[in-house]
Formats: structure tokens, C-alpha cells, sequence
């Protein structure tokens, strides 16, 4: 008998199912937090660039010494999950890291189709005891379709607000190329930011400057044959193309309207696409191509963020991975100022500190520029974030500041 | 009206070279069907392990493309002889839907574990080609569409003179037709399954690296694509029939195009079940399979 008790918890414990011990959090003098993302799947390499930001951020926090709770410095521990962009697995590691891992809160996840069902089952009136859902806090880096944050008062985003972010972008590019009056679009029909990008943010604005749509095609997220599409866009004869999709297949379709010698004069694309990945993968074929974004190595403080990052974790500085680093260093300001207890016992306590005290945070500062968060009470976006906007474009195998707003430009 | 009659035969030409990749998968499982009477659902991803190790010379040694093409054929007959040895070699009579299991659990084993190895990241193919298309009067060719249709052509015929011509054909004949009797007459059908293998793996190689080129980038799903590919095609073409796989892959390829350029992704694929539905309801034997005794 004694055997199989003593087999059960060694199980347990191989299987990291043990529950967090007695002894952890302030005794041990470490801060747990936790992060999920896309790590592996077509989606990987923008889930790799946040955690990569992420762990900058706590080596830098860590370097100086800790985070100050009850008077003692403390080290942040990060404990990284890969939800493959998949809904199923992110169900299955946010428990992990809500009841498991007990970490204080998780940034991700990285794909929009994840957090939609991970926020569906946090709480969503607080302190109502007859609201069982789970009380756990998000503050997400990535998944930036529009809305998101309103499921539960528990998640708060630092992603761009696409609508003003593709407003802005076609009514500078209305100002700058007035000759061009039509376009044609592509999207990924079975992916949610594609879908929500396209018909919540670029489709108003398209309308709003009066551009006339010629064609919309679709394909799926992870197809890789475009001919049909690209014949189509073809005799569109369209003046700009709006490419809605994500590195893998963006690079897989420019490739084809080559050889199809589709020849549009301006590419507008999707803010995930404002990469390394797209530049690399793509190469020549988006020269010419301009996203809004709300990230570009612009200034001194940004330009050694992106060197360090790459230099120490491979990591590209982008509008997804870039919002991790600030969001670790947002926490450790709040969790020094509002004195969480930082016991497995006060767990649910600490949580609904910080989340509160993220609520009413108002601004904050991040690595281009202030970033203001909405409190619980915003009409339109609660619990996201405003903040500046730039529009860069492919020149020459790099990024290149389209445009940038004058309080940037000072910098 | 011209209008769109060019663009029914531009996506007819599109399909039919495309259908190509279908029949050539096609035709490897039906080789596995046709000489040992089961299915092989590990087939794809034998394909893909393949082209993935094809990848380690060209990204360790920046290896020419041909080094790159005979790694991925011998890497996936390394598989395949796996996948032999560990899903049917050892498998007693008598239990005919063992092997799909096993295979099954193969399909999975393999594909977790390029995902392990690669986080499923996609890897760029280089296709050497390039990016430029043929123009052919008012039609648009690609060079690597059109390569693959010629490939695909001399593979069958090579297949064809392997089958009809050489003592190794009459052999895999002879089973295909009754093993019982096959060995009674001195063939050795474990030989033959061995052998049979290393076939379709090889072929499944070439076929796998013309794939990888022209899709640009490789990643873990191409397996489970192909599993599904060739399925419908063996089922529409008749199981055990290669000329059967040949008609289904080139058909499968025509409709899929018209159904993507007439009516949209979406319905890319239901069309293709449906038709794979109407086969199995109206002719359960296929294009060119025997009727069932």
C-alpha cells in the first residue's frame, strides 16, 4: 500500500500535477507568472517573438534585483505554455496555470480563435459568488480582434485597435496616392483575426474613403495554392490590393500573383504581417507593401529593445511581441504599488488587486510612447488600449517608417 | 462567354497538373492495396518524414537540389521499411483491420514527432522553377505544375514497364491475384511485401520533394493532407486500379480548381466529398475497380 501511495505522488509530481507547496511564492522569494501562446504550428513565430519579449522583460526585472513585495525583493519565475493556436489546448493550460501553476497572471494567448473560448470561461460579474467562472487574470500581448476584452472583466488586452489602425492607414494612403480608386482584397476565411480584420476594420474604412471593391477571394489559413485566387485578383486590374493574411500564406500568394503578373500599384496588408517572418519569407514580393502597426525600431530606446531581444532570445520586436515586454514590466509597477501577499492562500486575493488596480490604471509607459488603458466602465473598448499608431513599409528587405505621428517623429 | 470558357479550360489546365500530385499519391496506396489487400495510413506521413529529412543536407551543407531529391527517396524508404517492420511484418493473420490501426498510430507518431522536432514551423522549400510563368497564348502555365504532370508521366510509364515487364511484376502480380497460390509457385510474399514497400516509398519521395517545391514552404499537416488526397483518389479510382488513380487524381485536381474559381474555397472541398459520396453510393467499385464478389 505504501508502494503505490509513494508511485502515485512520485507520478504526480513527474507529471507536474502537484499542487504548489506550502512553501512557494513569498517564502521562496519568487513571483510566479505565467504565458501562453502559439509555439508551435503556422503560427509559431509570432507566439515565439512574445515569449522571448516576455523573458527579456523578467531578466531585466530580475537583473535589477526583483520585484518589491512585503518589504522583500523577489525574483519572477515564468511558467511557458504552447496552446499551438489550438482552442482545445488552450482550454487545457489555462487551468493549468489558473489552479496548477498558480501564477499571479498569463499573458497570450498569441491567436484570437484561443482567446475567445479561454476569456468564455473566466468570471464575468466579479465578486459574485454565484459566478463560477474562473477567476484569473489576462493581460494579452496579441490576440487583438476587435472586442475581445469585453467577455470578462478579468482580461485586459495591449493590442492595437485595428479600426482606428486601418482607418488611419487608408485615409493616409487616400491622401497620398489620391489617383488610386479601386481595390481588391484577400482573406483567410476559417481564421479569425482575417475575418474580424476584414469585415470589422478594413471594410468601413475602405467604404469610409470611398475605394470601390472590385473582388474579395478567400482562402484557408494554411493552404498553399493560390492560382485560382490570383487569376481572379488579376483581372480585378485592381489599383491596391488588401491582403488580410498572415505571413505563411501572404508570402505563398504574392509568389503567385508574380507569376500571374498580377500588378497592383499599393499592397495594404494585415498588422501580423508587420514581421521579420514576412520579410524573410516573402522577400521581394512585398516591396512596396504598408501595414499600420503599432511597433517600429523608431527610436533610440525601441531600436536597442529589438537588438537586445534578437541578440538574446531570436526574438523579432513587433506590434505582438513588443506589448509582452511592457505588459511585464506594467505588473511589476502595479503589484509593487497595490502590496499583494503573494501566498498560495491569498492567490485569489492578489489576482483581483492587480486586476483592479490595471482597471484604474489609466496611462502607462511603453517602450514608443505612453499607452493609456480604458477602465471597466469605457462604452466601447474596455480594458484595451489606446495608443500610437505607425504605418510602415517593405523597402528594400526591411521596414521603413511610412508614417509616424509628430509626437513620435520629436523622439 | 469567351471569357469565361478561357477561364474554364485555364482552371482545367490548372486542375489537371495539379490532379498529377493526387494521382501519383494516389497510386502509391493503391499499390500497397492492390499487392497485400490493406491499407496503409502511414503513407503520408512516410512521404513527409522524407521530405523533411531531404531537408538536412540543404540546410546543414546548402546540398544542390539533387542531393536534396535523392535524400528525400532514400530518407522515405528508410521510413517505409520502418512503418513495414513495425505496423504489418509482425502482425498475425487473420486480422485485417490490425494494420489500420497500427498505421494509424504510425500517422500519429510520425507527425508529433516532426512537430516536436520542428514546432511545426514552416520550413521554405526552394523550388527551382522559379517564379515565372509560362504563357501559352492566353493561358498562364507553371513551369513546376507542368514539371510535375511530366514526372508524373514518366513515373507511371517506368511503373508500367516495372509491373508488365520484369520478373518483379509478374511477381507482385501473381499476389495481387492470389498470394496462396503466388507462394505455392515458389514466390516469397514477405519478399514481395518488402519490396513493395521501397517502391511506393520511393515513388512517394519524388513525389513528396515535387510537392514541397511547389507548395515553398513544408510544414507537419502535408501529411494528413496527403493521407486524405490519396483516399479519395484510391476510392474514386477503384481500389487496387493504378490506372483507376490516375483518372481520380486528374479529376479530383479539375474539379477541385472549377469548384475553387466558380464558387469559392468553401466549397472546394465539399464538392470533392460529394463526389467521393457519389461514388460510394452509385459506384462503390470506382472508376476502374473490380465490383465487389
Amino acid at each position: 500500500m505504501k508502494k503505490i501511495v509513494v508511485s502515485s505522488v512520485t507520478l504526480f509530481w513527474l507529471l507536474g500535477l502537484a499542487p504548489g507547496g506550502a512553501g512557494a511564492f513569498q517564502e521562496e522569494g519568487t513571483l510566479r507568472i505565467g504565458g501562453m501562446w502559439a509555439l508551435s504550428g503556422p503560427a509559431a513565430y509570432i507566439g515565439s517573438s512574445s515569449k522571448g519579449l516576455s523573458a527579456l522583460a523578467v531578466d531585466e526585472i530580475n537583473e535589477a534585483g526583483g520585484v518589491m513585495v512585503q518589504g522583500k525583493r523577489v525574483k519572477i519565475v515564468q511558467s511557458v505554455y504552447d496552446d499551438a493556436c489550438k482552442a482545445e489546448e488552450g482550454l487545457t493550460v489555462v487551468r493549468r496555470l489558473a489552479d496548477s501553476d498558480k501564477v499571479l497572471f498569463s499573458l497570450g494567448p498569441t491567436c484570437s480563435s484561443v482567446a475567445e473560448p479561454v476569456f468564455g470561461i473566466l468570471q464575468k460579474r466579479l465578486g459574485d459568488a454565484t459566478d463560477t467562472g474562473l477567476q484569473f487574470l489576462f493581460f494579452t500581448d496579441t490576440a487583438i480582434k476587435f472586442g475581445l476584452a469585453k467577455i470578462s472583466p478579468w482580461a485586459f488586452r495591449n493590442v492595437g485597435n485595428e479600426p482606428a489602425m486601418f482607418d488611419l492607414a487608408f485615409k493616409l494612403v487616400k491622401e497620398k496616392y489620391p489617383e488610386l480608386k479601386t481595390v481588391a482584397v484577400a482573406y483567410e476565411s476559417d481564421f479569425a483575426h482575417s475575418v474580424s480584420t476584414w469585415k470589422g476594420a478594413t471594410e468601413p474604412a475602405v467604404k469610409k474613403y470611398g475605394y470601390e471593391v472590385l473582388d474579395v477571394v478567400e482562402w484557408r489559413f494554411e493552404d498553399t495554392e493560390f492560382g485560382a485566387q490570383a487569376a481572379k485578383l488579376r483581372k480585378t486590374n485592381a489599383d491596391i490590393l488588401v491582403m488580410m493574411t498572415h505571413t505563411f500564406t501572404t508570402c505563398g500568394a504574392v509568389k503567385e500573383f508574380k507569376r500571374q503578373r498580377v500588378k497592383a500599384k499599393l499592397m495594404v496588408g494585415i498588422t501580423s504581417a508587420a514581421s521579420t517572418e514576412t520579410l524573410v519569407g516573402c522577400g521581394q514580393a512585398v516591396e512596396g507593401l504598408i501595414i499600420p502597426t503599432n511597433f517600429a525600431a523608431i527610436s533610440p530606446k525601441a531600436k536597442a529593445l529589438a537588438d537586445k531581444a534578437w541578440a538574446k532570445y531570436k526574438a523579432d520586436s513587433n506590434l505582438h511581441s513588443v506589448p509582452a515586454y511592457e505588459n511585464v514590466h506594467a505588473i511589476r509597477g502595479i503589484v509593487e504599488k497595490v502590496g499583494i501577499k503573494n501566498e498560495p492562500a491569498t492567490l485569489l486575493e492578489d489576482r483581483r488587486k492587480v486586476r483592479d488596480a490595471l482597471a484604474g490604471l489609466g496611462t502607462f509607459q511603453g517602450v514608443l510612447g505612453p499607452i493609456k488603458m480604458n477602465g471597466d466602465d469605457d462604452p466601447v473598448k474596455p480594458r484595451d488600449v489606446d495608443k500610437a499608431i505607425i504605418l510602415v513599409q517593405a523597402k528594400g528587405g526591411q521596414w521603413t517608417v511610412f508614417w509616424q505621428p509628430p509626437e513620435l517623429e520629436k523622439k | 462567354m469567351a471569357e469565361t470558357l478561357l477561364d474554364i479550360i485555364q482552371q482545367s489546365i490548372n486542375g489537371l497538373m495539379y490532379g498529377a500530385f493526387y494521382a501519383l499519391i494516389g497510386i502509391g496506396f493503391t499499390l500497397f492495396f492492390g499487392v497485400m489487400k490493406k491499407f496503409n495510413l502511414a503513407y503520408g506521413p512516410t512521404i513527409m518524414a522524407g521530405i523533411y529529412l531531404g531537408l538536412i543536407p540543404l540546410y546543414r551543407w546548402k546540398a544542390p537540389m539533387w542531393v536534396v531529391f535523392v535524400t528525400c527517396v532514400a530518407g522515405a524508404v528508410v521510413v517505409g521499411f520502418i512503418v513495414e517492420l513495425a505496423c504489418f511484418r509482425y502482425l498475425r493473420k487473420g486480422h485485417e483491420l490490425a494494420p489500420l490501426m497500427t498505421t494509424v498510430g504510425m500517422l500519429i507518431l510520425i507527425q508529433e514527432t516532426v512537430v516536436i522536432v520542428t514546432h511545426a514551423a514552416p520550413y521554405e522549400y526552394p523550388n527551382i522553377f522559379g517564379d515565372e510563368s509560362l504563357e501559352v497564348g492566353p493561358f498562364l502555365i507553371r513551369p513546376d505544375y507542368l514539371a510535375i504532370l511530366i514526372s508524373g508521366l514518366v513515373f507511371v510509364v517506368l511503373l508500367y514497364l516495372l509491373v508488365q515487364r520484369t520478373a518483379f511484376g509478374r511477381a507482385m502480380r501473381a499476389i495481387a491475384e492470389n498470394p496462396a497460390v503466388a507462394q505455392l509457385l515458389g514466390v516469397s510474399v514477405s519478399r514481395m511485401n518488402r519490396l513493395t514497400f521501397a517502391l511506393t516509398s520511393a515513388l512517394g519521395g519524388a513525389t513528396g520533394y515535387l510537392v514541397a517545391m511547389t507548395f515553398g514552404a513544408l510544414q507537419p499537416g502535408i501529411a494528413s493532407w496527403m493521407t486524405i488526397k490519396g483516399l479519395v483518389v484510391i476510392v474514386i479510382g477503384g481500389l487496387g486500379s493504378i490506372p483507376g488513380a490516375i483518372c481520380a487524381g486528374l479529376l479530383l485536381g479539375v474539379v477541385e480548381f472549377q469548384a475553387l474559381w466558380f464558387l469559392g474555397v468553401g466549397y472546394r472541398d465539399i464538392l470533392a466529398y460529394l463526389l467521393l459520396f457519389a461514388f460510394l453510393v452509385l459506384r462503390p467499385s470506382g472508376l476502374m475497380g473490380r465490383p465487389a464478389t
